[in-house]
């Protein structure tokens, strides 16, 4: 028998025990599907207050300036001698990122990009940005008016990142949505907070700040600038927490459009095994190629989730390795920005960055985490969101009724197919397939990111 | 008659199933042969074929030039900027940063100005190093003393290490080893060697050095040293290792000694899982059962220890360069596996470390990683033992009858029974229970660790043969 059955079944078991494990305490409380949980909208998240909490709800500009003390120790940081390992003999980026790749970025990011930070940091201040506080927490936003709204539409927009992102992936995207085209007659009043923990916005000083909690902080923020039915777009954690404010709250949400959609209720999970097992009823088989199986969603769970393993399980640990740690933050964060553009590039040296991107712009996304050392709360949010506690919730149940839209980049780390989302998204107007593209759309292809969203628009509001 | 026939027909197709599924068990859970392993490969840089292998062995002392020392010194000086733990939390969500600064500051105040003190204890054990397979290998080497040899029966030892552990693991068991001891009439000479990829030894600058090859350099090593035979003790990779060797190269081993001998076979989990449902009808005894029952939490716990796992076997050069380049960073990674293997009742106790290690022991072992600029290499070790290569050498499911000892700390990872451990290690001469004791055995109570070695050893019983 080759020995490719024996691996098999041992990960099977190995695979199914741990499943078991972890299944068996959460899941034997699944209360009733459906049923909306239970959340403190006004739930504190700041630090401990011997009195009552006042909420300061003024909007104030933000001043996004770096200190010159911070970039000169940066600096003087980026002048050591690297001390990492040559990579092993004929390797791309298969043992995560090649120290060549990374000492190129370094020097550049010393030689190069620093030198000229302050046209970078005029660069990220081309936006408004705003904090004001919600629920105890500073939350930092950007907030983008329409310019052109002559015979336009004007549509308010809640635009989310995800990790390892920050608002700078939208800064090419922005400006599509708020000039307009011909292509649509929306344009949009756009906010683009940073998530809380992230960038520029307050973490929570308890825990318990998972997906759900996060979802009401921004619906509030929402609703503070005055916006009480809004559109949502996201990717990653943006797109997760967009479905929950979308869930959560319907009579808020206009619109949902993700380019992550996912469906994680056990009727999901169980239309996704069974679109493995018979991909006829469930794949259309134009789109065959996006939609690759359980298997290989295990395998790349296997090979690529160790960041999450160690976020979820150990977030302090790893924060307190990357916080302050130029060159370990960036190749930690690079490695991702290389193997979810295109998993093919682990088989590149340079890991393909600059195929798509130019070191300005995974600079300027590495130096948001870096001056604002907002890594280890940045990661908090999948312990957070990766526990008991947020899966007893039930938020999979709940269904999303607002009009949805699907964007499918081929290349982003896994897809579902629509067939696997319906109960999910009952109302799915809008699902389409890119050739190219990965987990970082706005930011990689941000004009036909613009395009498909304008799209899932029209049809619904028409 | 139709009846008959489709009753006859109903029995063949169970009967086949039935027979398909008992091959197939047999087919996964059987034994295996030995396989073929090229004990010569070169793995020094390049291919090597220029190589001239240099088999002198040459003194070796750690000698750390003091710039590199001052240089430290300044890195640990950076302003920290750590984020405050969550309210309530000690070390729940990882090594707490409260601990970290308050460890750095001990570090850069207290330790390192009595560098030399520590640096003199490293050298206290006789190091060398030689070149073995193209690649340079650290080792200690002690030797019993003239009495000692003329009053017990010497026996060489590799003694080998894990991660994120080094040779200092062993500084108080070994000179145990060497001593002459009313408990048994045997003494060791001692070969510990740096693993390849820590310490100070080379590292493979190739793809595919895992534990087996890992396990020939090492019994390589023993051959240069004139060891044809020796005993094998290790625990975490060295427990691995010392397993591989004793199944590849059973003829020069004289028995191994694992503190933690763990099975992962197709068969060992599924007999595991019984186990936890029918410990009396497995187990000898009922103080045996908190090792095996609970296997359920124990997944659990597996589940949130082992991410460091996951990354590392799958980006060891991520995470490597982010070790690399910060002491901190290499303090905070390393630092959260002594906390936590300490026992779940100290895990969350900011005294832990202190009161189960020494704060010097755990800095010693955390400067051989820092010193060696190791992080990256000792994590690829990871990566290359999850490889399909290594997986198809399918070692596990091969028998080997070298005599084997096996004791089990209480808080270690999850160990096996000697019903799982009999399907590979056919020899079991030694098997222990201890209420008591973690991981890093060998530094957390290295008497506990010798008086079972010791005792394995004597039921070997060689002077016998």
């Amino acid at each position: 028998m080759p020995s490719a059955a024996s691996t098999t079944v041992r990960i099977l078991i190995g695979g199914l025990a741990l499943l078991v494990a972890v299944g068996y305490k959460n899941y034997r409380d699944l209360g009733a599907p459906g049923k909306r949980p239970d959340l403190d909208n006004n739930e504190y998240w700041g630090p401990q207050l011997k009195g009552q909490y006042q909420e300061i709800k003024a909007i104030k500009p933000f001043d996004i300036s770096v200190s010159p003390e911070l970039i000169a120790d940066l600096k003087a940081q980026l002048e050591r001698p690297l001390k990492v390992q040559e990579p092993l003999e004929g390797i791309g980026f298969e043992y995560g990122i090649n120290s060549n790749e990374l000492k190129k970025v370094v020097k550049y990011w010393r030689d190069s990009y620093l030198p000229n930070w302050n046209e970078r940091e005029q660069f990220l201040k081309k936006f408004q940005h705003f904090q004001t506080e919600i629920q105890g927490l500073k939350i930092h936003f950007i907030h983008a008016k329409p310019t052109n709204v002559e015979g336009k539409k004007v549509l308010p927009l809640l635009l989310m990142h995800g990790w390892p992102g920050t608002v700078r992936e939208f800064y090419d995207f922005i400006p599509l949505l708020t000039t307009g085209s011909d292509k649509s007659e929306y344009v949009f009043e756009v906010i683009a907070p940073s998530l809380p923990g992230y960038g520029w916005s307050q973490g929570a000083s308890r825990p318990g700040m998972g997906v759900a909690q996060v979802s009401v902080i921004l619906r509030n923020l929402m609703l503070r600038l005055g916006f009480d039915k809004f559109v949502i777009q996201g990717g990653d954690w943006g797109s997760t927490i967009g479905s929950s404010i979308a869930s959560l709250f319907p009579e808020n949400t206009l619109g949902y459009h993700s380019n992550m959609c996912g469906n994680n209720s056990p009727l999901g999970s169980l239309r996704l095994i069974l679109s493995s097992i018979i991909p006829s009823f469930y794949i259309d088989s134009q789109y065959s190629e996006y939609y690759k199986g359980v298997g290989h969603l295990f395998v790349t769970i296997m090979e690529e989730f160790g960041y999450a393993h160690i976020q979820a399980t150990k977030p302090d640990t790893i924060g307190a390795a990357l916080a302050h740690n130029p060159v370990g933050l960036a190749a930690y964060i690079l490695e991702k920005f290389s193997t979810w553009t295109n998993p093919a590039y682990k088989n590149l040296k340079d890991g393909g960055l600059t195929k798509h991107f130019t070191y300005e712009q995974l600079l300027d996304n590495i130096m948001i985490y870096y001056v604002t050392n907002s890594i280890t709360t940045s990661m908090r949010l999948y312990s957070e969101s990766l526990s008991k506690e947020q899966f007893s919730l039930n938020l999979e149940n709940l269904p999303i009724k607002a009009p949805a839209g699907c964007a499918r980049f081929a290349h982003e780390i896994f897809h579902a197919p629509d067939s696997v989302l319906a109960n999910k998204y009952p109302n799915l107007i809008h699902s389409t397939h890119y050739p190219d593209g990965g987990h970082f759309p706005a930011f990689q292809v941000p004009q036909k990111l613009y395009e498909d969203f304008v799209s899932f628009v029209q049809k619904a509001f028409n | 008659m139709k009846c008959l026939v489709i009753f006859g027909l109903i029995v063949a197709i169970l009967a086949s199933i039935a027979g398909y599924g008992y091959l197939l068990f047999t087919d996964l859970t059987r034994p295996l042969p030995r396989p073929e392993f090229k004990d010569d490969t070169y793995w020094g840089p390049g291919d090597g074929k220029n190589y001239k292998p240099d088999t002198k062995i040459y003194d070796f002392v750690v000698d750390v030039p003091q710039a590199e020392i001052d240089d430290l010194r300044q890195q640990l000086n950076r302003t920290l900027k750590l984020t405050e733990p969550l309210d309530g939390i000690a070390f729940e969500y990882g090594f707490n940063t409260n601990a970290l600064a308050q460890f750095v500051e001990y570090w850069r105040e207290k330790y390192l100005t009595k560098w030399d003190e520590r640096q003199n204890y490293l050298n206290s054990l006789k190091q060398y190093k030689t070149e073995i397979q193209g690649l340079k290998i650290h080792y200690i080497h002690e030797r019993v003393s003239e009495e000692v040899a003329a009053k017990k029966n010497v026996y060489p030892l590799l003694l080998l290490h894990g991660w994120p552990g080094s040779v200092r693991e062993f500084y108080d068991f070994i000179p145990m080893l060497v001593k002459d001891q009313n408990i048994t009439d045997n003494a060791f000479e001692v070969v510990a060697p740096s693993l390849v990829g820590y310490g100070w030894s080379d590292a493979a600058t190739r793809v595919g050095f895992n534990a087996a090859e890992m396990a020939t350099v090492m019994r390589n090593l023993m051959l240069r040293l004139g060891h044809k035979k020796f005993f094998i003790q290790g625990g975490d990779w060295g427990s691995i290792i010392g397993s591989n060797l004793a199944t590849l190269y059973p003829d020069n081993v004289l028995g191994y000694h694992s503190n933690m001998c763990i099975m992962n076979t197709p068969l060992s989990i599924l007999k595991g899982i019984y186990t936890h449902y029918y410990p009396d009808k497995v187990l000898k005894s009922r103080m045996f059962h908190d090792h095996h029952v609970g296997i359920w939490e124990q997944y659990q716990e597996l589940l949130v220890e082992s991410g460091y796992f996951h990354i590392q076997a799958t980006k060891p050069d991520t995470i490597g360069a982010a070790l690399s380049s910060s002491p901190v960073a290499l303090a905070a990674y390393i630092l959260e596996k002594f906390q936590t293997c300490t026992s779940p009742s100290l895990k969350q106790d900011f005294g832990a470390m202190v009161t189960i290690f020494g704060l010097e022991a755990v800095l010693d072992n955390l400067m051989i990683y820092y010193l060696n600029n190791a992080a990256t290499t000792a994590a690829r070790f990871y990566a290359e033992n999850t490889s399909k290569t290594y997986r198809d050498l399918q070692l596990e499911r091969v028998q080997t009858d070298v005599p084997m000892g096996c004791c089990r700390f209480r808080f270690d990872l999850p160990a096996a029974s000697e019903w799982q451990l009999k399907d590979k290690f056919t020899n079991i001469k030694h098997s222990m229970y201890f209420q008591h004791g973690s991981h890093f055995a060998a530094m957390e109570m290295p008497s506990m660790l010798y008086n079972d070695f010791t005792t394995f050893v004597q039921k070997v019983g060689l002077q016998t043969e």
